[in-house]
């Protein structure tokens, strides 16, 4: 190792660096409070996602390209590939955490299952011990740069106990606390933490690429001459070569890694943090798809070529993750060297913060809150104001989690490179993944299939690969590994159920994805949720759905005695402060009942700040004694969820009723209508089948009780008698004709007729009636009109009734005409009388069955009512129209009354185009 | 306290291209297409696989970037 700079500079550096980041994120807290949030940039929101991008990226990176080529890759191309899927997945996880008020990534499973707060310890505990590795790995990066740095300079005056990783973790601690486990509403933002991570982002790029151009282009006089360089060395040119990144058994690791990678991204508690949490905006991702991979991209741009020029420079006298800061050293630079140490301090102190904050909020929530409410209720109850309470939790929680790291990587640190003991860390969060994603699209996904999957995959994991670091590093026996335990052949961590001669991290990726999503998808299909659990999955899965925050319409009964708006005031106040509890509530009467939409409103507050199944409980616990059971209450809670998610689907399927019952209703009109129609009808048709019959009768009788009859008499009587009979004849023959024009029984033989034709045949048959009756009947028919399309029969039962009610209601020496013309297409056939006429109001229902014109009382009717609804019908049936109007005036000079009933019939020859005629 | 009422989902065309730009990515990301780039010769001094991997990925940046600027 070549000289170092002195440890006390470092030190100081160190620590000013660090000092800034202090006064970057208190500014930022500040301008937060002043209304003006750096954070809402989509720029500080890429590179606050670059948080990902920690020692392993900044030392690791180069280690595993000296020995792996590209092979170091994969971890950030697998985020690159999530980011694209952004549009889709992530936004819809910022949506629904906006509208939880999610809290972390435990917070979020848990609330996606049912509330589950089993499942949210789960993922909490899996997500520490997971990641206890990687905040590890961070330690023992700053460590031994520092040694780089100084030629080990501290470790030999100190205690073991002091060393530069303990040095770390505690200042790390502190600027956790203080910055991000400061406020007690966990859902809210915070905006120092956010924007001292973006500057660090900064700074590490800035660094990297800053050694990257010194090496390439200050120590090798450019790419050209670095890679020549390199080529000359078979054992270099490898490197650069596809076979050992890309064949074989390595393209089973690189697409692992990429599959890990992707996964880490979304689940990393970190990241999630980041990315979930911190996000003001949802618009904030439409640029950070670009810009965060574009990140990555320049990061690693200088990685493999540092790598090639530390192999040739030191052989293997230098770890290679350590090129970085050891390369500066040999060539003079030593400020570069302090830079570069600077920023791997950056990605080392932002992935400890952002993790030890984001871990610590899920301990707290998910993990000691819950049990302290169900267990030790009173110590709650007791302090006025439990926030400092929960504020001490999460601070205890952050020092343990760094003692943890700290523990691990003075146990097993020194038995792995850098990027391996990451990518354990990537294999824990990752069985968050089947859980996470199928939640969000599969609304059968259920709690206990969630539970099983996430602690199946994390057995496997723990088994396969936390395990086997164990015995690695001497704590457990070394033959672990070598023949499994107690020998067992089949249960080697690293070829388990004999599966031989995979990478240990393929390895257990495939045994703990198979546990995991067999486990998820398994118990799903084959388990039975209740209603609040499904309710949360339709809140997940139809986030998008415009109605799903709907409040439910009105409250049931049963709520009337649940809370009272003072209770939830209360316990909104201890968790949030009075003033929160004051705006929430502002304007309510403190006795007056809570109603669902306030407990809901409670709910949500208080789920923002110490996790949804926390908030819970302490709303369970909130009620006043007596008037309601605690679980009652969180049933109701449950209940009204689940008329949220439901109250969708009933308005869509209103909508559909109100629709059918529209066309129903209408329907039922018509039907209404047609049976009084009928109705009419019957009465109508006995009524006037009565009448004939009753004459008919009478006068039978007269002739059978009384043969003493004079002749004359008798002769009348008979006389009457058939007509009567005639009449009722006709009127059958009518109502029968009527029946069956109305059900299309009738047989029409519709051909081309000669008009002139029938109306002669017409006026022969009812000539004789016009004569008897004294009635002058002329016919205006020219010649050679052109045939009309219809059923000559028929027609002719127009002709003849309108003709016969025209000799009906025509006075004694009055006139009728009959007289067609052509009429466009039509012709147009009409009886002109010069009768009474009819009025005006009476036009339209002439034509209704049963309905005659003038008083029904003022004299009998001299027809059965029949016979023009059988002509309208016939008429319409043919194509035409019918009508009656006043009589032209003229044929009648003296009364200068009188009707026209006219029809039209269309022409044969019109059905032909016009143009083949002319 | 309310939920934010924005925009709805992002256009589905940009959806859609996005969802398709994975795609291609996740297969020209993959060992075997990579591994194409694995023959003798550089690119300006650089080894062929070096830059083809950065091609490709930062050409699936720049796609990226477009489909969110043109809708």
């Amino acid at each position: 190792m070549e000289v170092g700079l002195d440890w006390g500079t470092v030190l100081v550096a160190a620590l000013a660096y660090l000092s800034a980041l202090f006064a970057i994120a208190h500014w930022a807290d500040r301008r937060q409070a002043a209304g003006r949030s750096v954070i809402a940039s989509p720029t500080v929101f890429a590179l606050s996602l670059a948080v990902y991008c920690t020692t392993w990226t900044f030392y690791g990176s180069v280690g595993r390209a000296a020995t792996l080529g590209i092979g170091f890759l994969p971890v950030y191309l697998g985020p690159t590939l999530l980011m694209l899927l952004a549009p889709l997945l992530l936004r819809k996880i910022l949506r629904i955490a906006k509208a939880q008020r999610i809290t972390s990534i435990a917070d979020f499973l848990s609330r996606r299952y049912g509330h589950s707060p089993l499942l949210g310890g789960l993922v909490a505990l899996t997500a520490t011990i997971g990641v206890t590795p990687y905040i590890a790995l961070q330690l023992k990066a700053v460590a031994v740069s520092f040694d780089a740095l100084t030629g080990g300079g501290l470790e030999t005056t100190h205690a073991l106990f002091l060393d530069q990783g303990f040095l770390i973790a505690a200042v790390m601690a502190l600027f956790a606390i203080v910055f991000g486990a400061r406020q007690i509403d966990a859902a809210e933002h915070h905006p120092g933490m956010v924007a001292a991570i973006a500057l660090e982002s900064l700074v590490k790029l800035v660094a990297f690429l800053a050694v990257g151009i010194f090496v390439v282009w200050g120590l090798h006089g450019g790419l050209d001459s670095l890679f020549a360089a390199a080529t000359a060395r078979p054992d270099l040119a490898r490197l650069f070569g596809g076979d050992i990144a890309l064949e074989g058994a390595a393209s089973g690791v690189w697409v692992t890694t990429t599959i890990l990678s992707a996964a880490a991204m979304l689940c990393l508690p970190r990241q999630f943090q980041v990315m979930v949490i911190e996000s003001v905006d949802e618009r904030q991702l439409d640029r950070a798809v670009w810009l965060f991979p574009l990140y990555l991209l320049l990061i690693n741009l200088f990685v493999l070529p540092v790598a090639l020029s530390g192999l040739l420079t030191f052989g293997g006298r230098v770890d290679p993750d350590l090129f970085v800061v050891a390369l500066p050293l040999h060539g003079g630079a030593e400020w570069l060297a302090l830079l570069a140490f600077l920023g791997g301090l950056s990605a080392a102190a932002g992935m400890i913060v952002v993790e030890t904050v984001a871990l610590s909020t899920m301990l707290c929530n998910d993990l000691v809150v819950p049990v302290l409410l169900r267990f030790r209720p009173a110590a709650l109850a007791r302090s006025a104001d439990p926030a400092p309470l929960l504020l001490m939790v999460r601070r205890v929680a952050i020092v343990a989690i760094l003692l943890f790291g700290y523990g691990y990587y003075r146990l097993a640190g020194s038995a792995y490179a850098l990027v391996s003991i990451g990518l354990i860390s990537f294999a824990a969060v990752a069985q968050f993944a089947p859980a996470l994603i199928g939640g969000l699209y599969w609304r059968g996904a259920t709690r206990r299939g969630a539970v099983a999957g996430v602690a199946a995959g994390a057995l496997v994991w723990a088994y396969t690969l936390l395990l086997p670091s164990f015995a690695r590093s001497g704590w457990l026996p070394a033959s672990f590994i070598a023949d499994g335990p107690w020998s067992i052949a089949a249960l080697r961590p690293y070829a388990l159920f004999g599966l031989e001669s995979w990478d240990p991290l393929a390895h257990a990726l495939f045994w703990s994805a198979l546990a995991n999503i067999g486990a998820y998808v398994g118990l799903s299909l084959f388990d039975r949720p209740d209603a609040a659990e499904r309710a949360q999955a339709a809140a997940f899965v139809d986030v998008f759905e415009p109605t799903s925050a709907a409040m439910p319409p009105t409250s049931p009964a049963d709520w009337r005695n649940a809370a009272s708006v003072g209770d939830l005031a209360r316990v909104v106040a201890r968790f949030l402060g009075p003033q929160r509890a004051e705006q929430a509530f502002a304007g309510a009467d403190p006795d007056e009942p809570a109603g669902p939409e306030r407990l809901r409103l409670a709910e949500r507050l208080l789920a923002g700040a110490i996790g949804g199944a926390s908030a819970r409980v302490a709303l369970a616990s909130s009620v006043s004694a007596g008037a309601v059971e605690a679980a009652e209450l969180l049933r109701m809670l449950d209940e009204t969820s689940d008329v949220i998610a439901h109250s969708r689907q009933l308005e869509m399927k209103t909508a559909e009723l109100e629709r059918a019952t529209d066309a129903l209703r209408a329907a039922n009109d018509r039907l209404t209508e047609l049976d009084r129609l009928k109705d009419d009808f019957l009465s109508t048709v006995t009524h006037e089948l009565r009448t004939p019959l009753t004459s008919i009768r009478a006068l039978s009788e007269i002739l059978h009780d009384d043969p003493d009859l004079e002749a004359e008499q008798r002769q009348e009587f008979l006389a009457v008698i058939i007509k009567e009979s005639e009449r009722l004849t006709r009127l059958i023959n009518q109502v029968l004709d009527m029946a069956k024009i109305e059900a299309g029984a009738l047989d029409w033989r519709i051909e081309a007729i000669d008009p002139a034709l029938l109306l002669t045949q017409a006026v022969a048959a009812t000539e004789a009636l016009f004569l008897e009756r004294g009635i002058a009947l002329s016919v205006d028919i020219p010649g050679n009109l052109p045939p009309v399309r219809g059923d000559e029969d028929r027609v002719i039962q127009v002709v003849v009734n309108l003709l016969s009610n025209a000799a009906k209601f025509t006075p004694t020496g009055g006139r009728t005409r009959l007289e067609a013309k052509l009429d466009g297409d039509t012709l147009r056939i009409a009886v002109i009388d010069s009768g009474p006429g009819v009025a005006r109001k009476d036009r339209n229902i002439v034509f209704e069955r049963f309905r005659q014109a003038g008083d029904i009382l003022t004299g009998k009717p001299a027809g059965t009512g029949l016979g023009l609804a059988i002509a309208k019908r016939i008429v319409e049936h043919l194509g035409g129209r019918i009508g009656v109007e006043d009589a032209p005036a003229g044929l009648d000079a003296e009364s200068g009354k009188g009707a026209t009933f006219w029809f039209t019939l269309p022409l044969a020859e019109a059905q032909a185009p016009q143009g083949a005629a002319g | 306290m309310s939920a934010p009422a924005r925009d709805e989902q992002p256009a589905p065309r940009r959806r859609e291209r996005m969802a398709g730009l994975f795609l291609l990515a996740a297969v020209l990301f993959s060992p075997p297409l990579l591994g194409l780039f694995g023959v003798e010769g550089t690119v300006l001094g650089v080894p062929a696989l070096y830059a083809g991997v950065f091609g490709v990925w930062a050409v699936v940046i720049l796609l990226a970037a477009l489909a969110g600027r043109t809708r």
